[in-house]
Parts: structure tokens; C-alpha cells; sequence
């Protein structure tokens, strides 16, 4: 009961990672209709900045937020000078400039701070605390409450206030919009710095657990990905539940399934996702989408 | 006095031009029409005023020169416009479509007495704000533009093809809710029109259309006399 | 997403066909002129570029393969080196075994065919891109995968397996007798991709390409075509892991590892998307640049490569094979500028 305790936590704070990472994809995806394959590289280059900043001496709270600051306007650079150019035109080519820009995030943190695995500290204490018999890990449940309170403040200013429904507008039909007057290019680039500022707390947050190397997200933008396709791209929520699924589940499976074990508990999501996928093709929550033509 | 001119504007799609001479003025107040048959040149007239087009020739909004400006800095100044198939914001609820018309207003407490004034003016959209825009039905939806576009407090409304889609009895139900806006806010307004009985209730006046060229123009009365209107556009 | 902008959408997708119209004589001329070089080429050169040229063969095949599947039909699939790799693996395997050779050919296409039918039943259904965000996972589940499955793979040692030595009656050397292997398969896994997207099948895709509520309207179904064509991609990815081992002789989970899969989608785009020579060009890329770029800065190859991917998005989206087309389209409207009146319009 214990152990199954300990990874139903942990599952959930990597979920939660999962999760941040998703609900950026969501982000991007609904304000300009791309699939931003990079946003697990941009988290990266965030937790290196992280990295970098409490090197210089900030405490590691002030670290990270200084991060989230920058890579809100790297995000925002990003969509008004590389991607804005792919935006109304065919969604593949957007996906491939994404991935283009993922080799380069890449390459930059591998040039300035090198493929080694570097260590960023956590925020948390390394200890646990006894919970029903279970160790539960301060860092688990740490990861999971920071996510869970951010996503739940994004979720308050999509939903009451002037900015979030200038955002949720924009998403909804862009050229309306601007007949409103909305900043329709600012709009889009707030979106897109929301997402990077997302990304960019769960790779502080990760980084601890996986070691700070150039790919260090890219095995967590897979499992992103299965979260957004099950829980429909329409679906914030569903995102989540998702995520949090896939990571308790992932954990189980690795325990308690001996032959899936440790390295191949990538594959459980997928094995999921293809069971689901076969019997409910707009994912678990999704509605099928209405295709304006 | 002269609230909006067109001269001699143009546009064109890439190598089709589209509008080769439109010329055309809205009177502060006043209630203007373009007619004209489908490809004439209609909608593209009305995005070269709202800045969704580029254009040569000369736009001048209340005194000011607008060719080269984009939607949202038109916006601004005071046009509002309800583009072809009414761009409502389908996963938005009626209440916030409308807020999102009043987007560039700083007034809240105004703000929210004019979205009671609309729902009193338009019952349904009434029963149905907390609905998402897309549940509601076309003649609803033409209402929800709207009143949209009003509760920007433009001066100048710009409507296309408001009728387009609608029962014959909804569209009616449309116009007059569009002419009690009128009367009661005094706002000015470009309607584009297939139909010209429909545009002929609110109009004073009319500019037709053909091939991208402003042919004609003149009063309701006199354009409701002319032969060749009465047998294009009214039946005979 | 309509526009809002005022520039006109230059973004030729990366998935469009170059316009296609009968190939003018000039370029029959230059292909046979390539082909007696082709031919005659090993018989001159040394070992190591005899080996470089086969290895582009290999590449290009695969690039092919991914062609198929984004550039023809549309969509974007992270994963075609995991069907190299399911080809080579299943190649070593078979000679290991000491099955006879063409049957290990043969296991090596319809394997990862069926693998990738698998696959594509699933995520097709889904629209959009899906078949990107599912196919991401190909290589990263194949990696750990093909390490634990060590009895037939090797595990993370791989395995190697040599069969592509010459006979003793074509009196060529080893590597002359790989070329000339690759150049064979390569040709008519060419020459078949070309016929079919040339005829009926070609024209499908592009419908549901281009619109696919146009290709239902049609009575296409874009999942079925979709499921097809990913199903063609797969093998001709197994095709190029087979004539990965005949130049190779040795793979290994990193043979399928996910950047490989990126260097692939980067060869496809700046060779051309959907066009035979672009995949061809495609092959030169991927076994030459990545090395290049190494051994200017090691630091900085993956920067290097990045860039160059977004440049050619920006500038050249239709791949080096798309120049001539570019060349002539702009000679076109240069001469047609001089004639027409002007316009009005900005």
C-alpha cells in the first residue's frame, strides 16, 4: 500500500509536468493553430536559464521567476519573428518550422552549457514525509501543488479577465477580432509567451529529477503529445486528467509489470492512447471537431 | 457633413482586380446601400474600409485618411464592421461576444448598461446569454453581430449581406431591429445588400455596383424608380 | 486561420508538389547523362566515395519514404527512422538465422509495412496532426525497445551481419558490388514511387492534400489513402534498412535514434518535398551536411543544422529541387510584367 502510495504521487507530480507541458501545446495550438513540436526545447532553454541565473547568484525562487519573465518574451519573439510567417498557411509546413527551431534551441544550450548532464537544485527538500504508510516524496508533491495552482491561475484568466477573453477571441476567430479591434499580433504573442512561460516552470521543476541536458524534455514532449490526443485538443481539462493518467499509470505499469519495467514505460501511454484511439477517435474528451470549410 | 468618402478606390486579389473605380459617401447620420449583383464587388468594398484589403485611391474617415490602415487601428476611430457570415465568435457565450465588441472602451458601468440596453432591444439573445454563440440560430446569430458591432458605440456601422441565409420573415425581423437602432442611436451606416427591398427599408440613399465600378447612385426614391433597378434587383 | 495580414500567403507548404507538367527534354537528357555517371562511376572512384555514394543511395531511398507520406500526401512523420531501423534489424536477424537472402529482403519491406499499417490505423482517424504528434513516438519507444528485446536485436550491442560481400563471378570489389546493389534497389524503388504518384494514386493524394472534405466530396477517403500511404512510407523505409546493412553491415538502437528521424525530416525539406529529385538531393544532405557541419564546429552542428532547416522554411520552401522552378516562374513573370498595363494594386 505503501509503495503503491509513493507512486501514485509521483506519478502525479510528473503528470503535473506532463500536464504544464500539454496545456502550452493547447495554448499555442488555440491562439494560432500551430503544433509547436519545440515547446519541450523552449522549456529546456528555460531551465538552463534558470540554471544560469541562480549561478549568478540569485536565490533559486528569484531564479526561476526571472526565467519565466524571459522566456514570456523569448515566446513572444518567437511567434512575432519565426512563426508568424507560417501561420496562415499550410499547418504541416508550421510543424516542420517547429521542429526546425527545436534543432536550434538545441544546439544553442548545447553550445553554451555543453551535452553534459548539468545539476539544478530543486525547490523543494530532498526528504519525504510518512503518509499512510507511504514516504511521499516533499519534491512530488511540491511539483504537483506549484503546477496544479498555476494551471488553475491561467485557468481564472482565461475565464474573468479582459485579457483572457481577448485570447480565448483571437483563438476563436482571429479575423472578427481585429474587426473589434483587438491586437490580434500582440494577442497572439502573449499567447505564445504564456505557453513558453508554462514550459518554462515545469522544466525548473523537472530539472532536478532528470538532470539539465539539451534533450532533456524531449521524451517529456512525447508524453505531452499522448496527453493532448487523448484528452482532445479542445479540452484543458481533459489535457490534465490526461497527463495525470498517463503518469500514475506509466509508474504502475513500471512496478508492477515487470517486463515493462523502467525503460519501456514510454510505451504505456502509446499502447493506451492506440487502445482509446481505435475505439473513440477524437480522444477521450474531444468533441469531434465541426470543420469550417 | 461627409463622415465617410470613398474615391476612386481599387483593389485587387494578386493579379484579379477586383474593384477597378468605387466611389461612394456616407452622410454623418446617414443611411447608405450598395447594390449590386454577386462578384460586383460588394464585400471587397466594405474590407477596403475596414483595412482587411489593400487599396489604391482615397478612403477618408471623418476628415482623417484611412487607405493604408490596418482593422484594428480602424477599429478605433469608429467604424465598426459585421463581415459576410456575421464572424461571431462560436465558443464564446453571447455575453461575452458582446463584451468582446466593446473591447476598446474604458467605460465598464456604460459598457454594462448597453448590454441590458441590447438585450431589452433583442429578447432572444436575452434568453440565450449564457449560451455559446454557435447554438444559436442564424437569424440570431445576424443579431449577435450586431449588436456586437454597436456596443463598440461606432459611429459608423458597416453591415455586409446582413440578410444572406435568413428566412425571408427573420431577415425582415433583422432589418427592423437594425432601424431602431438607428432611429434611437442616430449611428451612421453601410449596408450591402443583394436584396434591395430589404435595403430600401433603412437606405436614404444607394450606390449600385457592377463589376467593380460604382455605376449609379441617387436617393431610395429615385433609385426605386429607375427601370433597370426595378427589373435587376427588385422583380420587376 | 483567415488572414488578417496584408501580405499575401507566400508560404508554399512544404508539402506541395512543384508544379507538375510534362518533364521537358532537357531534363530526360540531364537524368540519362546522371545515370551513365551512375553506372560508371564506382569503377573509377575510390573506396571511400564509392561508399559515401552508396550511403546517399540508402538515404535517399528513405527520404523517399518520408516523402511519401508528408510530401505527397501531407503529413508529417516524425518516425520514418524507425522503419529503417525495424528493416535493418529484421535484415541482420534473417542473415544471423542464415534464411535465404530473399526472403530476409522481403520480411525486411513487409515488417515494418505492417508496422507502420498499425500505426496508421490508429492515428489517421484522428485528423489533423495527429500522425506527427503519434509518429514522435516511433523512435523514442524503439530505442529502449530494441535494447530489451536483446535475443533478436543484440540489444544495445546490435548486430552485425555482413552478406554484402561481391561474388566471386562479378569480379568487383566489395564496395562496387554494394554500390551497384544499392543503385539497383534504389532505382526501382524510384521508378515505382514515381509511377504511382504519377497515376491515379498520385492524384488521390493530392486532393487529400490539398482539401479533404473536397477528396470526401469526391468519394476519397483520406483516412484510407492516409493508411495507405503511411503503410508505403513504412516499407519503403524497410526497404532503405535493408540497403542500410548492405552498406552498414551493423545496426544498433541508435540506428533509430529520434534525431536521425529530425536529420531525415531536415533532408526531405531542403532536398524538396514531394519530388524525386528533391529526395534524391535529400540523401546527399543527410550523409554529407550533418558530418560537414561536425567537423567545422562540433559544438555547434546541431545550431547549424536548425538554421538551416528555418532558412530554407523562409526562403526556399519547396527544397533545392524547386529551384528550377523558381527560376523559371520568376523569368515568366518578368516578361509578362513588361507586357500587362499597370495595376493599381499594391
Amino acid at each position: 500500500m505503501g509503495e503503491f502510495i509513493q507512486l501514485v504521487v509521483d506519478g502525479l507530480a510528473m503528470g503535473s509536468v506532463y500536464a504544464a507541458l500539454g496545456l502550452a501545446i493547447v495554448l499555442v495550438n488555440q491562439s494560432t493553430g500551430l503544433i509547436n513540436f519545440a515547446q519541450g526545447g523552449m522549456a529546456v532553454l528555460s531551465a538552463y536559464l534558470t540554471y544560469a541565473f541562480a549561478g549568478m547568484g540569485l536565490p533559486l525562487i528569484l531564479a526561476i521567476v526571472a526565467s519565466v519573465i524571459v522566456s514570456f518574451a523569448l515566446g513572444a519573439l518567437i511567434e512575432r519573428f519565426v512563426m508568424r510567417r507560417f501561420e496562415g498557411g499550410d499547418p504541416d509546413t508550421a510543424v516542420v518550422a517547429t521542429v526546425g527551431m527545436l534543432t536550434l534551441i538545441t544546439g544553442v544550450c548545447g553550445w553554451i552549457w555543453s551535452y553534459n548532464n548539468l545539476h539544478l537544485a530543486s525547490l523543494f527538500p530532498a526528504a519525504s514525509f510518512g503518509l499512510l504508510g507511504a514516504a511521499v516524496s516533499w519534491r512530488s508533491l511540491g511539483t504537483f501543488l506549484v503546477i496544479l495552482v498555476i494551471m488553475l491561475g491561467l485557468q481564472a484568466l482565461f475565464r474573468y479577465t479582459k485579457l483572457g477573453l481577448a485570447l480565448r477571441a483571437v483563438a476563436d476567430n482571429p479575423a472578427s477580432s481585429a474587426l473589434s479591434g483587438l491586437p490580434v499580433g500582440r494577442l497572439l504573442m502573449v499567447g505564445w509567451g504564456l505557453a513558453a512561460g508554462l514550459g518554462a516552470v515545469a522544466g525548473a521543476l523537472v530539472a532536478p529529477r532528470l538532470t539539465l541536458t539539451p534533450g532533456m524534455m524531449d521524451t517529456v514532449l512525447v508524453y505531452a503529445l499522448a496527453a493532448v490526443i487523448l484528452g482532445g485538443m479542445m479540452s484543458p481539462l481533459g489535457v490534465v486528467v490526461a497527463a495525470w493518467a498517463i503518469g500514475v499509470l506509466e509508474n504502475l505499469a513500471a512496478v508492477y509489470v515487470p517486463w515493462i519495467g523502467h525503460d519501456l514505460k514510454i510505451a504505456v501511454p502509446f499502447v493506451l492512447l492506440f487502445i482509446v484511439l481505435l475505439l473513440r477517435p477524437q480522444g477521450l474528451f474531444g468533441r469531434k471537431t465541426v470543420v469550417r470549410v | 457633413m461627409t463622415l465617410l468618402e470613398l474615391e476612386d478606390v481599387t483593389a485587387a486579389y494578386g493579379r484579379v482586380q477586383v474593384l477597378e473605380s468605387v466611389s461612394l459617401s456616407v452622410p454623418d447620420g446617414g443611411a447608405v446601400g450598395i447594390l449590386g449583383a454577386n462578384g460586383a464587388g460588394k464585400t471587397t468594398t466594405l474590407r477596403a474600409i475596414s483595412g482587411t484589403v489593400r487599396v489604391g485611391g482615397r478612403i477618408t474617415f471623418d476628415g482623417k485618411d484611412i487607405t493604408r490602415l490596418g482593422p484594428e487601428k480602424v477599429a478605433a476611430l469608429g467604424i465598426a464592421h459585421v463581415p459576410e457570415g456575421r464572424g461571431t465568435l462560436p465558443n464564446l457565450t453571447v455575453r461575452e461576444n458582446l463584451m468582446v465588441g466593446a473591447y476598446l472602451r474604458r467605460d465598464a458601468a456604460q459598457v454594462r448598461a448597453d448590454i441590458d440596453y441590447l438585450l431589452e432591444l433583442f429578447p432572444n439573445l436575452k434568453e440565450r446569454i449564457g449560451s455559446n454563440a454557435s447554438a444559436l440560430s442564424g437569424g440570431e446569430q445576424q443579431m449577435l453581430a450586431v449588436s456586437r458591432a454597436f456596443m463598440a458605440k461606432p459611429r459608423l456601422l458597416v453591415l455586409d449581406e446582413p440578410s444572406l441565409g435568413l428566412a425571408p420573415s427573420t431577415a425582415k425581423n433583422v432589418y427592423d431591429a437594425i432601424q431602431r437602432l438607428r432611429i434611437e442611436s442616430g449611428i451612421a451606416m453601410l449596408v450591402v445588400e443583394q436584396n434591395a427591398n430589404l435595403a430600401f427599408r433603412i437606405v436614404d440613399s444607394a450606390v449600385v455596383l457592377e463589376t467593380g465600378r460604382s455605376v449609379l447612385s441617387g436617393s431610395s426614391e429615385e433609385l426605386r424608380g429607375r427601370d433597370e433597378i426595378r427589373k435587376a434587383y427588385l422583380g420587376g | 486561420m483567415s488572414q488578417t495580414s496584408f501580405s499575401p500567403d507566400l508560404t508554399a507548404a512544404v508539402t506541395t508538389v512543384p508544379f507538375q507538367r510534362r518533364t521537358p527534354w532537357w531534363v530526360w537528357a540531364i537524368g540519362a547523362a546522371v545515370v551513365l555517371l551512375l553506372v560508371v562511376a564506382p569503377l573509377v572512384m575510390d573506396i571511400p566515395t564509392n561508399q559515401m555514394l552508396a550511403r546517399v543511395g540508402v538515404f535517399a531511398v528513405a527520404v523517399l519514404g518520408l516523402n511519401v507520406i508528408m510530401g505527397y500526401t501531407g503529413q508529417v512523420s516524425l518516425g520514418q527512422i524507425f522503419f529503417l531501423g525495424f528493416g535493418a534489424y529484421v535484415t541482420a536477424y534473417g542473415v544471423q538465422q542464415e534464411w535465404p537472402i530473399l526472403l530476409t529482403f522481403v520480411l525486411a519491406i513487409v515488417l515494418p509495412g505492417v508496422a507502420g499499417l498499425i500505426v496508421a490505423f490508429a492515428a489517421a482517424r484522428l485528423g489533423g496532426l495527429a500522425i506527427a504528434m503519434v509518429t514522435i513516438a516511433l523512435p523514442i519507444i524503439g530505442v529502449p525497445l530494441a535494447k530489451r528485446l536483446s535475443d533478436l536485436t543484440g540489444g544495445s550491442q546490435g548486430i552485425s551481419a555482413r552478406f554484402s560481400d561481391a561474388p566471386e563471378w562479378s569480379g568487383l570489389a566489395d564496395d562496387q558490388w554494394q554500390y551497384y546493389l544499392v543503385l539497383l534497389i534504389a532505382a526501382i524503388t524510384f521508378v515505382l514511387v514515381y509511377n504511382l504518384t504519377r497515376g491515379k494514386f498520385g492524384r488521390a493524394l493530392a486532393i487529400v492534400r490539398e482539401n479533404e472534405n473536397v477528396a470526401k466530396a469526391m468519394g476519397i477517403s483520406p483516412y484510407r489513402y492516409k493508411v495507405m500511404a503511411f503503410t508505403i512510407a513504412a516499407m519503403i523505409g524497410g526497404v532503405s534498412g535493408f540497403l542500410y546493412m548492405v552498406v552498414v553491415q551493423y545496426t544498433s538502437p541508435e540506428t533509430l535514434a529520434f534525431h536521425h528521424s529530425i536529420n531525415l525530416l531536415a533532408s526531405m525539406v531542403v532536398g524538396g518535398a514531394g519530388s524525386i529529385a528533391g529526395s534524391i538531393l535529400g540523401g546527399f544532405y543527410y550523409v554529407f551536411v550533418p558530418n560537414l557541419t561536425n567537423e567545422i564546429a562540433p559544438t555547434l552542428t546541431a545550431l547549424i543544422q536548425g538554421i538551416i532547416l528555418l532558412v530554407v522554411l523562409f526562403v526556399l520552401p519547396g527544397g533545392l529541387a524547386s529551384i528550377p522552378h523558381r527560376i523559371r516562374r520568376m523569368l515568366r513573370s518578368r516578361r509578362a510584367d513588361t507586357d500587362s498595363s499597370p495595376s493599381h494594386s499594391k
